[in-house]
């Protein structure tokens, strides 16, 4: 943000693309779905509404701070950051490069509405449900019948 | 398909030359035995610390703290559910047989779970320094380690573990910045839980370590406690806090930390599950087991009722 100009709503998404989940260091926030809306004044002032994936979730806090410390390292001097309860979180709201990351990154399949996703591992759609809950209360986890592979789904 | 070496000496040099090694791979036992008994030790120790975890959660002060210290079990949980399956994998033992040993008495777990947290204070103590510690071995492990599936779910492991010491450091400051009694509470649980966290690093490396020579852990012992040290010391230091190591001291000449001679007759005793609260740990662990035995048998009978 250069100063003398008035920021826009673009100029805070910037930001917040920058902004890392606390659980998947380098998988941003904006990736995985969690800005629900940003609004800019024109007095600079500036508001984000995030959404949780679980409601309980333990991050909330870590990741509230984190965008009010990013917003702020960016000039954004008094942002207003909420976790708002509408509308509910799905995994249809991480992106496609969010979910290459997961599945890269973090061997973490994303399923999307019923249809099973693909080995994160081996590429093959053969992942079969073993547990309903892994580390997270949105994951469970799954074993590929085809590498064996045990791999956390979020859901 | 899975891969094979003719010879010890060719997986050796597949493995010195970075090679990932599968559990379809036709791996060497040794190998095998190797990996399964570090995976082995970290479920076990997963497990146990998971269940040290819950005994805080009614205890915790105050809702968020409550929250954190859930999620934690959860995770800790997960964590050895997980490990365990990718353990069973390596067909060395069943996931029953593990679980079987461990309350018996026969199976490892880490030192740090084998004494007792006895305040509030403890289990920050146990966040900002056994996690921190746990961390750093972890981390070492993930850089190098040659069996795929363990370094895959390290991967989501070490990302957890690293809110977990956000949450300590964020304890650790609540008590710093406290009361009298807060801090005094502090530097009690530090007297009690320093040695034990060096430990944790486990003894000198032997030049022959199995672990290296696969580099299923590579890092040294002593260098991974050291890369502790240096850093814990000094944040201590910034907060007021005196680890109880009357020797402890910096070299003037490096500006590094000096620890004094470490005893190793503490750690001995935890891996003999010898250690000053190993008996009752197991034993609750042991109940845990016994009580949910009606659990297990439903879903075994839901099972085969539905395989039927």
């Amino acid at each position: 943000m250069t100063t003398g100009t008035v920021p826009t709503a673009s100029d805070v998404v910037d930001v917040l693309v920058g902004v890392d989940d606390p659980e998947y260091p380098g998988v941003s926030i904006v990736d995985l779905g969690l800005v629900e809306a940003v609004r800019a004044g024109e007095d600079g002032h500036v508001e984000v509404d995030l959404i949780p994936t679980f409601l309980g979730c333990p991050a909330l806090e870590f990741i509230a701070t984190d965008v009010r410390r990013a917003l702020q390292h960016a000039g954004f001097l008094q942002p207003v950051v909420r976790f708002v309860d509408r509308p509910v979180w799905t995994t249809s709201r991480i992106t496609a490069a969010g979910r290459r990351q997961l599945a890269s990154e973090f061997t973490v399949a994303v399923r999307v509405g019923r249809s099973a996703p693909p080995c994160p591992h081996c590429g093959t759609i053969a992942l079969a449900e073993t547990s309903l809950f892994g580390s997270m209360r949105c994951r469970s986890i799954s074993e590929c019948q085809a590498c064996g592979e045990r791999v956390e789904i979020v859901r | 398909m899975g891969r094979s070496w003719g010879t010890l000496a060719e997986f050796d040099a597949f493995v010195a030359d970075g090679g990932i090694v599968e559990p379809i791979d036709d791996m060497p036992d040794e190998y095998r035995q190797a990996v399964f008994r570090f995976i082995e030790l970290h479920a076990n120790s997963e497990l146990m610390g998971g269940l040290t975890e819950r005994d805080w959660i009614p205890r915790a002060p105050g809702l968020r703290r409550k929250m954190a210290v859930l999620a934690k079990t959860q995770d800790e949980i997960g964590h050895a559910h997980l490990l365990y399956m990718v353990a069973g994998d390596l067909g060395m033992k069943t996931r029953t047989e593990m679980l079987e040993d461990l309350f018996a008495g026969r199976g490892r777990f880490h030192n740090v779970f084998h004494y007792q947290a006895v305040t509030w204070a403890d289990q920050v103590a146990i966040a900002y320094l056994v996690d921190a510690g746990a961390l750093i071995s972890q981390q070492a492990v993930f850089k190098q380690c040659s069996y795929g599936p363990y370094r895959r779910i390290l991967r989501r492991i070490i990302a957890e573990e690293g809110f977990h010491m956000r949450h300590g450091e964020e304890m650790l400051l609540t008590f710093a910045e406290g009361t009298t009694t807060q801090r005094r509470m502090f530097a009690e649980a530090l007297d009690r839980w320093w040695w034990p966290t060096l430990h944790m690093f486990g003894p000198p490396s032997k030049p022959d370590d199995v672990l290296a020579r696969w580099r299923i852990k590579s890092e040294r012992n002593e260098d991974l406690r050291d890369k502790f040290v240096q850093k814990y010391a000094t944040l201590l230091d910034s907060y007021g806090f005196t680890p109880p190591d009357p020797e402890l001291r910096r070299d003037p000449d490096t500006g590094r930390w000096v620890t004094g001679e470490i005893d190793w007759e503490p750690l001995k005793a935890t891996l003999s599950n010898l250690g000053p609260d190993s008996a009752r740990r197991v034993a609750d662990a042991a109940t845990h087991w016994a009580d949910s035995r009606w659990v297990r048998e439903a879903l075994e009978s839901v099972a085969a009722g539905v395989a039927a």
